[in-house]
């Protein structure tokens, strides 16, 4: 395995470093795996003058060595892999869920790019590309992963009765899971995230299943749909989710009142109708 | 207008039987509608759609025996057993590709329905009602232009949305897989209308002939 070393000339003991280097930090630390000398030295060249830590390679690493490195990002080329190339990028995204990934290979057909998404990969470029691009979507895929690491570390979200937490891809209402799916979850954190505004439905399609929505296609309202109906049956004197006809779906949570929910006390809400609480800064 | 003026010989028991036919076509039909309405929460109803359609192979092979006389001479009919023959066949078709179409949305792993396919569904009702009415007209000799000309607008409806459905699926950036199950689903709802008007067709037939 023939190995380059550039910028920071190699990366220290993990022993000696900082906890993982965040990207508000600075730097990243880098790893690309690709035989296309040309283009790793274009790339190197820029990343030197940004002062990235980065690291060339032309063959798969075994992956201890990968989780050692404590990296913030991988650059593939699979076809410099061979035939396992798809096995290491599945091995990788699993074994490393923090890692961002980020293929960059020349053509390829719509199967491919959907397979290597599907496998973990978080961004795909095609050969010819200019360096630049390559590395704002490393920094934007890094900005994720930030952004994901945040929320985990914040704890749980709490917004009327539900207890939302990222960690566990589920809703609670005291104590007990809503049953959400993975799909219906992630429907639900992004009318959260999206804090009281309206998302249409072509927005949460777009960002849920990560394609266009077609005309027609109503698998937004349909989850929507079961959504609304597992929160109503966990957390039955709220209302969560408000549609706006013709338009979408906007996320508030509000007491019903007394007549909405018969027989039923209502509990005097512990917070503004609405508010979004994290015990985090509210305790 | 009549169009069956043909001095009859009746065999009551084969039109009782394509009455049955036609009636288990647009049950088949309503059920598709309404689990296409409700679907993935109405996916119990592919079980009695799947009922539907071995009723129907049950009722066209009993129209074909009675058709061939049991090993017996056959009845006469006032319509030729060819005619009468290719209309069983074809009024098996409507319930076959409506119960293909509910399978494919369960085998598919469909998430929720495309609205162009509870139009083309509706329109399928629709023309397998007029087809209902139309057998039903068959034997009482009354009123069948138009419910045959009912028919062929309904299939030119759903062309139109068929046409449309399958170009909304070719727009920039849709999920491949998304496009290759709905195309399948689009399709198989336009064969169970054709369906529909192929029995219009074969039953503008035997109207001609029968004058």
């Amino acid at each position: 395995m023939r190995d380059h070393l550039h910028a920071v000339a190699s990366f220290p003991d993990s022993s000696e470093l900082p906890p993982v280097a965040s990207p508000q930090q600075g730097a990243l630390r880098l790893a690309v795996i690709d035989a296309d000398s040309g283009f790793v030295h274009v790339l190197s060249k820029r990343l030197e003058g940004m002062g990235w830590q980065f690291r060339s390679l032309t063959s798969a690493p075994p992956l201890d060595e990968l989780v050692a490195q404590r990296l913030n990002a991988l650059i593939v080329d699979p076809t410099c892999l061979g035939a396992r190339g798809w096995d290491f990028l599945e091995q990788v995204c699993s074994a490393l869920p923090g890692l961002g990934v980020l293929v960059c290979t020349g053509r390829s057909t719509v199967a491919q790019r959907v397979r290597g998404l599907r496998l973990g990969a978080d961004d795909w470029v095609t050969k010819p590309c200019h360096p630049s691009e390559v590395i704002a979507r490393v920094e934007a895929v890094a900005r994720r992963r930030r952004r994901a690491r945040m929320q985990e570390e914040t704890g749980p979200l709490v917004v009327g009765e539900l207890e939302i937490r990222l960690d566990q891809f589920q809703a609670f209402a005291a104590g007990r899971s809503a049953e959400l799916t993975r799909r219906e979850f992630e429907v639900l954190q992004l009318l959260v995230d999206a804090q009281g505004q309206v998302l249409q439905r072509e927005e949460i399609y777009q960002r849920v299943w990560g394609y266009a929505m077609a005309h027609g296609d109503r698998s937004v309202d349909v989850f929507v749909r079961k959504l609304r109906h597992k929160l109503e049956r966990s957390s039955p004197a709220w209302v969560y989710i408000h549609t706006h006809f013709g338009i979408g779906y906007r996320f508030e949570a509000q007491l019903k009142s007394a007549a909405d929910v018969l027989g039923e006390e209502p509990a005097a809400p512990d917070r503004p109708p609405g508010a979004l609480a994290d015990p985090a800064t509210s305790a | 207008m009549s169009l069956l003026r043909r001095s009859p010989v009746l065999d009551t028991g084969i039109f009782a039987l394509f009455e049955a036919s036609g009636s288990n076509a647009q049950r088949a039909c309503v059920l598709l509608r309404d689990m296409l309405q409700d679907f993935p929460e109405r996916s119990d109803l592919a079980r009695d759609i799947l009922k539907c359609e071995q009723d129907g192979d049950r009722i066209t092979h009993d129209i074909i025996h009675r058709l061939s006389g049991n090993g017996h001479r056959p009845e006469p009919h006032r319509f030729g057993a060819g005619d009468l023959y290719s209309l069983a066949k074809r009024l098996d078709d409507i319930v076959d590709y409506a119960e293909q179409a509910a399978d494919t949305l369960v085998i598919y792993g469909i998430e929720a329905p495309m609205e162009q396919a509870e139009g083309l569904a509706e329109v399928l009702v629709q023309a397998s009602t007029a087809v209902n009415a139309a057998l039903g007209a068959l034997r009482s000799e009354g009123e069948l232009q138009g419910l045959l000309v009912e028919i062929h607008q309904l299939e030119n409806e759903g062309d139109r949305l068929s046409r449309d459905a399958i170009a909304a699926l070719f727009a920039n950036g849709i999920d491949p897989m998304v496009v290759i199950r709905w195309k399948d689903i689009f399709e198989l709802l336009e064969e169970a209308i054709d369906s529909c008007e192929s029995v219009a067709h074969t039953l503008e037939g035997i109207s001609l002939e029968s004058r």
